[in-house]
């Protein structure tokens, strides 16, 4: 080929490394061209171009169009194709001048051999299901350590390139250990690895890496980003939501090393599963870290179509390497994937019980309440306590019905009323009008009878609220309610509105309430019971009115809750309000009787017995004697049951949730959205796979368990390739396909195709081992490998991709974190739990956010958390995780980037987080006899050469020098919350840790060399 | 170099460590320019740019477009009648007055007189402004496709409903690289409105797909301008000097040891970062500015954190070469009480955006400035609430709003599209947001069909598919 080496010398500059030996090859050498500058007109998307020509099928590019063929194979003189790419000027010139796109020489090269070879055509690699490759020879067999090795010698000799020597061993295990945990390894752990002389001391330091509990956390922190994770909804107001339950679920399964296969089927559709398990449930949370849009006057159906798509975008990224979101207007430009497709997957996630708009704070339906293992075991220990008191008093039963019978006989009958979780009660025995149980209070259209701080209720509780109405005349006007007293108001209540029971939570009149009504229309001059419950649910259906102790038809006004009464901080002050609510105007004229407000959702036998039904008689009979006239052993035991159910319910009401995805009873039509808008329904669909991908599995049902069956099905080409090749980015900062999110045919040929093809491969053989993959890849010598350049290799592969050398880029943001609090002893290392706030520069939530969201700084052992679990607001990112190119969790992130900017310089010298930790690596440093030494091994995990020893010792000296002046030495050791040993002399202590601070800086520290 | 013989390395001697060749490249890249815009794309500009950078005036939360520039004398007879449905055409609401039962016309009660040489008719809460008119070019008939603020302030930053792209500041330093040594290319300043406030999010300046050195950097009110800049209490510029040259010489043994240029731009850096620890805040002092600087900006500018003091810290920006200067300024959104809170918000920037505009002419620098003023949407005619004699409030409306552009390669003293006689529908010369992007991109040279990046295997650029250059207000 005559134009070899400067192919592959084009080819690298531009990042894609491929060899050029032999003939041109499709797959690796055409498809990029023909895709990158023509399939975007002349590609899937060409007929509703009204182009006639299409190149991304072979029949149609070779075809005969009336005497010209684009493509005659062996002819490159008579191809069409040829002709176009080599004219200059319109209307002849491919790509025309106004697509921007030019071929260089070397690729009208490329397709000249290509034709002139045949022009022979491939399925795009990725669409063919990996076929385990043969181990490729190499000559240096003493090399390879596992089959890994052999495929990357394979190419490198193939390059004239040989391997690195082996890294140092201080080297090696830091490596390791920041790849696999996070975390650099201890002073001890080098140690006894520099120690340890058997052959397997590498291994066995592997396997001990990879059972540590942060081995999870490590391989959490890729998944979140991928998963697009965060702590708040996005978009406006972005406010809290709460999805670690989720976070930790996904920790969890790594650490218990779950098959890769099960992994994806329980996030995908864990909760379709048979006997879904509370875990499984919850896993599905990860269709629901999109973020969600609370924004007033939002339209929610645009909303729900954007959920959808984001989670087909997200799904496609990261279990199949596709771009299928770029199907949603119009068919795929690139990729074989017709629009119609992209609304079939839709119908698969489309079919959620969710709101277009969701919950202003917290958590948006559908949501479970997910109860940590602590939280579980108290639940279980007051189940059992109510379960023994039940039991106590069932046993008794028998016994007591005489002695209950006789006592009630000899009472007066009176109203009875159930005590557990009484809120307030209102007799009016102590007012004149006749009321239906003694006197009750007249209310003439004006009187408000006020009782601060009752019924002090927000949206998130739960509570019951009941009275005795007798109306006067029209049957208009407030009966009970907490809420402002003018009109459209916020607060909740119930009147009556032209004879009907309207119930009311309202926090915004116009779009932020519940209102139900009921359909019977009560008449004036006769009592009646009113009740209403409401479950804290921020629904309608959550809410339910009661009319003489039976619950009653309603029609819903509006459904939804959105967000508090009260603002965060600020207590929502409004009294009880008896006879009024919602103004003057709304008034009541009649009588209110035995009014009970319960900060709990009374039983039906409750309310039939507040109602005075006769079927509910007995029921209250025995009640009022349990709970006066029974021998106090009884007594006690029936008021601790209640006392019980109320801890239960309290307990309950503590348990994180979580937004998980489910079903609609009842599926949901999906339509083909024309150009991807919401309001332009086309033709309508049914759930399906792409065509150029195999079918969904036998038997496998046509919902998204199917298709989450499909996705680990055997057959799928792509979720083994698209696993292994991200591990692979893990450990050597970039994947053998660079494109991590694109597999299709705009994605970047592999470097090593065979060897991608026998990871993926060896995972599903080994029952898609997790961790049994890192192990492969880690313990193979090309990772082994020293990382140390030559301004040879470095121009003729600068971005590592044959690995002649070993990997060695800067670490990621929250390991370069971690490991800076971890050095310095401060790292507080629990697994799991609610977000946290560590330090953050002052004021940065309040410059840019809504007025009721504040960045409340933890405290103690908050302050030094992983990084995984600081609190993540969507649009205010932490910025030193920015800083440092964290994925930013507004949609799905799978490639890892690095930049190297003054900003991250600025953050390791003056972030208070650093200069903590350099205070309490100093005040360690000062514990040791060689300080430095053991500064550089806590940090870098290796001894410091004779040279660095020197600048680091005048680097000491000089600020000694400098820290002569106590009030300097005193200012700077203040840095941090965290108290440091009083003893320690602050001159000196000043003088190391402003040393431990270089060492904090250095190139070496923030890299994984 | 042989660090045997001194392991104390100058700055200099680390800068003409040419012999080993690695990373000489990315430093001299970084810190020994020869005048040319560093970073910028091979090819960028496209053509001969009428300015070499953007002061970009966003009014976040929506100014009412009617009492402003929209001139409209023949509303006030149409006061308290109802919006007719042959203006309204049923088009969408936003979720608050969707539900609302009447739709009174509100005509505004500021008054509008004539300005400049050009006669431009803009309202008594703009005098200041009226000063500039003939610098000025309104553009009447711009409208959007969002109707809520994120989405339409993210389509306003970077061409997409969605968070996720770049935004155009971004845009713009990657394709023209910096100016300057010492600064960032794209700063950012968020000043604080007295009405409504919206939330602001970090990814408005973000990169999106870009790498992250292409996002704003923003600057603050508080005693750290640029996050993380100040060396903590008690450590001196003297020691943190020491402390870089230390760094430095162990990363040069590193550099030595290992030869990844990635170490030599580490370096670079931290030099950098240096630079930046003494230029920032020389740039946010304005103790030396003369008085005649305060009174020309108003008595605002002395109050850090304004957006009076963020107009003068934009001149002194662009003095020092900054690519892309964006302020926010809150609080323009008012649903109620509009004639309070819009007369409160002009007070706090109509004499500063004038004064920008005055004080870079006397500079010179008008011409190779492009100053943009704009909110993400306008305001409904109809009142939101009730329409009482002095007040009203006015829900979003995305149909047709004002904008403004000032200097390299505006026309000065033209108004430009037209609106129906409410202000609802846009008459004449109606201009989309892309199109005023790929204006913006033209006065800086570039070709917004040509400036793009390949993410995801699209090649993606600002205008999406969209957008064309708004010639009449080219100069």
């Amino acid at each position: 080929m005559r134009h070899a080496t400067l192919l592959s010398a084009l080819l690298i500059s531009r990042g894609a490394i491929f060899a050029a030996p032999g003939s041109v090859e499709f797959n690796r050498d055409v498809r990029p061209i023909l895709s990158d500058k023509c399939f975007h007109c002349h590609g899937a998307d060409a007929a509703a171009k009204k182009i006639p020509l299409r190149l991304d099928s072979e029949s149609a590019a070779k075809a005969d169009l009336g005497g010209r063929r684009a493509i005659a194979p062996g002819h490159p003189e008579t191809s069409e194709l040829m002709r176009r790419i080599t004219a200059s000027g319109k209307p002849i010139q491919m790509p025309p001048a106004y697509s921007g796109l030019k071929l260089t020489s070397a690729e009208i090269d490329t397709l000249r051999d290509w034709i002139e070879q045949g022009a022979g055509w491939q399925r795009h690699w990725s669409f063919i299901a990996p076929v385990r490759p043969e181990l490729p020879t190499v000559s240096r067999a003493d090399w390879p350590k596992n089959p890994i090795d052999r495929f990357i010698l394979q190419r490198l000799e193939s390059e004239g390139l040989s391997p690195s020597p082996e890294a140092g061993r201080e080297t090696l295990l830091r490596r390791a250990s920041l790849d696999i945990t996070g975390l650099p390894p201890t002073p001890a752990e080098t140690a006894a690895f520099l120690g340890d002389r058997s052959v397997d001391s590498y291994e066995k330091a592997v396997d001990r890496l990879l059972s540590s509990p942060r081995y999870g956390e490590r391989m959490a922190a890729r998944w979140l980003d991928a998963a697009r994770y965060a702590d708040s909804n996005g978009y406006q107001f972005d406010g809290e939501r709460e999805m670690w339950r989720w976070r930790d679920w996904v920790i969890d399964a790594f650490n218990r090393n779950q098959p890769f296969d099960q992994f994806t089927l329980d996030q995908i559709a864990g909760d379709m599963l048979p006997n879904a398990t509370l875990p499984q449930k919850i896993a599905t949370g990860f269709n629901r870290n999109h973020r969600a849009n609370t924004e007033d006057g939002i339209i929610p159906e645009e909303y729900a179509v954007e959920y959808v798509v984001d989670r087909i975008e997200t799904t496609s990224a990261v279990f199949l390497g596709l771009t299928l979101g770029c199907a949603r207007c119009h068919n795929h430009k690139y990729d074989p994937f017709t629009q119609k497709e992209f609304y079939r997957i839709f119908a698969y996630f489309n079919n959620v019980p969710e709101l277009g708009r969701a919950m202003k704070y917290g958590n948006s339906p559908p949501l479970i309440p997910a109860p940590t293992a602590d939280q579980q075991r108290a639940l279980d220990a007051i189940n059992a306590r109510i379960s023994k008191s039940e039991a106590f008093l069932r046993e008794r039963e028998a016994a007591l019905r005489e002695a209950s019978a006789r006592w009630t006989a000899s009472q007066q009958p009176a109203y009875w009323s159930p005590p557990s979780g009484l809120d307030s009660a209102f007799t009016f025995d102590e007012e004149t009008a006749p009321g239906r149980f003694g006197n009750a209070a007249a209310f003439d259209g004006k009187r408000s009878i006020d009782a601060p701080e009752k019924g002090a209720f927000d949206i998130d509780d739960r509570f019951t609220l009941s009275a005795w109405v007798y109306a006067d005349g029209p049957t208009n006007g407030a009966v009970l309610s907490r809420m402002n007293d003018r009109a459209r108001g916020k607060g909740y209540g119930i009147y009556l509105k032209d004879g009907a029971m309207h119930v009311h939570v309202t926090s915004n009149y116009d779009d932020d309430a519940i209102r139900i009504d009921t359909e019977r229309k009560l008449e004036s001059g006769r009592w009646y019971h009113l009740a209403a419950t409401y479950d804290g649910s921020r629904v309608a259906a959550g809410a339910t009115a009661f009319i003489d102790g039976e619950p009653a038809k309603v029609k819903v006004g509006m459904d939804t809750l959105y967000r508090p009464f009260r603002n965060a901080g600020a207590k929502y002050k409004e009294p009880l309000r008896i006879g009024a609510g919602g103004g003057p105007e709304n008034r009541f004229r009649g009588r209110i009787d035995e009014v009970r407000i319960y900060s709990r959702i009374l039983a039906q036998d409750e309310i039939g017995a507040l109602a005075d039904l006769p079927q509910y008689r007995p029921f209250a009979a025995r009640s009022r004697f349990l709970e006066i006239g029974a021998p106090s052993d009884i007594r006690e035991a029936w008021r601790q049951l209640a006392d019980l159910r109320l801890e239960r319910e309290k307990l309950e009401r503590t348990f994180p949730t979580v937004m998980v995805m489910a079903e609609r009873p009842s599926p949901k039509d999906t339509f083909l959205l024309v150009r991807g808008a919401y309001d332009a329904p086309g033709e309508k669909v049914e759930p399906g796979v792409p065509a150029v991908l195999p079918p969904l599995p036998e038997g496998a049902p046509n919902n998204r368990l199917g298709f989450a069956k499909w996705l680990i099905d055997g057959r799928n080409p792509l979720l083994a390739r698209v696993t292994v090749n991200r591990f692979w980015q893990m450990y050597f900062g970039a994947g053998i396909v660079k494109t991590t999110e694109d597999f299709g045919q705009q994605g970047e040929w592999p470097t090593h195709p065979a060897l991608l093809d026998w990871l993926a491969t060896e995972f599903m053989r080994t029952g898609w081992d997790v961790k049994a993959m890192q192990k492969s890849i880690v313990t193979s010598a090309a990772y082994r490998q020293s990382s140390k350049t030559t301004p040879e290799l470095q121009q003729k592969d600068p971005g590592n991709r044959l690995l002649a050398r070993g990997p060695r880029s800067r670490m990621p943001a929250e390991m370069i974190r971690d490991q800076a609090l971890y050095a310095a002893g401060l790292l507080v290392e629990k697994v799991g739990g609610r977000s946290v706030m560590p330090y953050q520069p002052e004021g940065l939530w309040k410059d840019l956010a809504m007025q009721d969201m504040y960045y409340e700084q933890s405290r103690g052992d908050d302050l030094h958390r992983r990084s995984l679990y600081t609190f993540w607001k969507r649009t205010i990112a932490p910025p030193m995780m920015m800083n440092f190119d964290a994925a930013n969790r507004e949609a799905c992130v799978v490639r890892e980037t690095r930049t190297n900017t003054p900003l991250q310089a600025l953050n390791l010298m003056n972030d208070v987080t650093f200069l903590e930790s350099a205070r309490f690596i100093a005040q360690a440093m000062m514990k040791e006899a060689d300080p430095i030494s053991h500064g550089f091994r806590l940090v870098n995990g290796r001894t410091p050469s004779a040279r660095e020893l020197e600048v680091l010792l005048n680097s000491y000296r000089y600020h000694l020098d400098y820290f002569a002046d106590e009030g300097k030495a005193k200012a700077f050791l203040k840095q941090g919350e965290t108290a440091g040993d009083p003893k320690l002399e602050s001159r000196q202590l000043a003088a190391y840790t402003s040393v431990a601070s270089l060492l904090l800086n250095l190139d070496e520290t923030v890299t994984k060399e | 170099m042989n660090a045997g013989r001194s392991l104390h390395i100058t700055r200099r001697q680390l800068f003409s460590r040419t012999s080993k060749g690695i990373g000489v490249a990315a430093l001299s890249h970084l810190l020994e320019r020869d005048g040319k815009a560093a970073g910028a794309i091979p090819g960028v500009p496209h053509f001969a740019p009428k300015a070499k950078r953007v002061i970009y005036l966003f009014q976040h939360g929506a100014p009412s477009q009617l009492d402003l520039y929209d001139y409209k004398p023949n509303l006030a007879k149409l006061r308290g009648t109802e919006l007719p449905e042959s203006i309204r055409k049923g088009q969408r609401l936003t979720g608050m007055t969707a539900y609302q039962a009447k739709f009174p016309t509100a005509p505004t009660i500021f008054k509008f007189s004539q300005h400049g040489k050009s006669g431009m008719w803009l309202s008594e809460l703009l005098p200041h402004t009226g000063k500039v008119a003939d610098d000025i070019s309104v553009i009447r008939s711009v409208h959007t496709e969002a109707i809520n603020h994120d989405p339409a302030l993210t389509f306003f930053q970077t061409g997409f409903q969605l968070a996720g792209r770049p935004s155009i500041g971004a845009w713009l330093s990657y394709g023209l690289g910096s100016e300057n040594q010492n600064l960032p290319a794209f700063v950012v300043m968020v000043s604080q409105g007295l009405g409504g406030s919206q939330a602001l999010a970090d990814r408005q300046w973000g990169s999106g797909f870009l790498p992250t050195q292409y996002q704003g950097v923003k600057f603050r009110a508080a005693a750290d301008p640029v996050l993380y800049l100040s060396n903590p209490e008690g450590y001196s510029g003297t020691a943190r000097r020491r402390f870089l040259d230390d760094l430095a010489s162990l990363n040069t043994l590193k550099l030595d040891d290992y030869q990844d240029p990635e170490i030599a731009t580490r370096i670079a850096q931290y030099e950098m970062a240096y630079k930046m620890q003494s230029s920032v805040p020389e740039l946010t002092d304005l103790s030396k500015e003369p008085e005649s600087t305060f009174d020309l900006y108003g008595p605002d500018s002395r109050k850090p954190g304004t957006y009076a003091a963020n107009c003068v810290l934009a001149r002194r920006l662009a003095e020092r070469g900054v690519r892309f200067i964006q302020l926010f300024h809150r609080g323009w959104d008012q649903h109620g009480n509009l004639p309070r809170d819009i007369a409160k918000q002009c007070m706090q920037t109509d004499q500063p955006s004038a004064a920008l505009i005055q004080d870079l002419k006397q500079r010179g620098m008008l011409d190779e400035t492009l100053i943009v003023w704009t909110g993400e949407f306008g305001r409904t005619v109809y009142s939101q609430g009730t329409l009482t004699e002095k007040d009203y409030g006015r829900d979003h409306h995305p149909r047709c709003f004002s904008v403004w552009m000032a200097g390299g390669g505006i026309k000065g003293g033209t108004v430009y599209g037209e609106t129906d006689e409410f202000s609802y529908n846009i008459a004449e010369n109606p201009v989309d947001v892309h199109d005023l992007h790929a204006t913006m991109l033209h006065c800086l040279g570039v070709d917004h069909t040509k400036l793009t990046y390949k993410f995801q295997g699209r090649h993606y650029r600002l205008t999406d598919v969209h957008g064309s250059v708004v010639r009449p207000v080219l100069a």
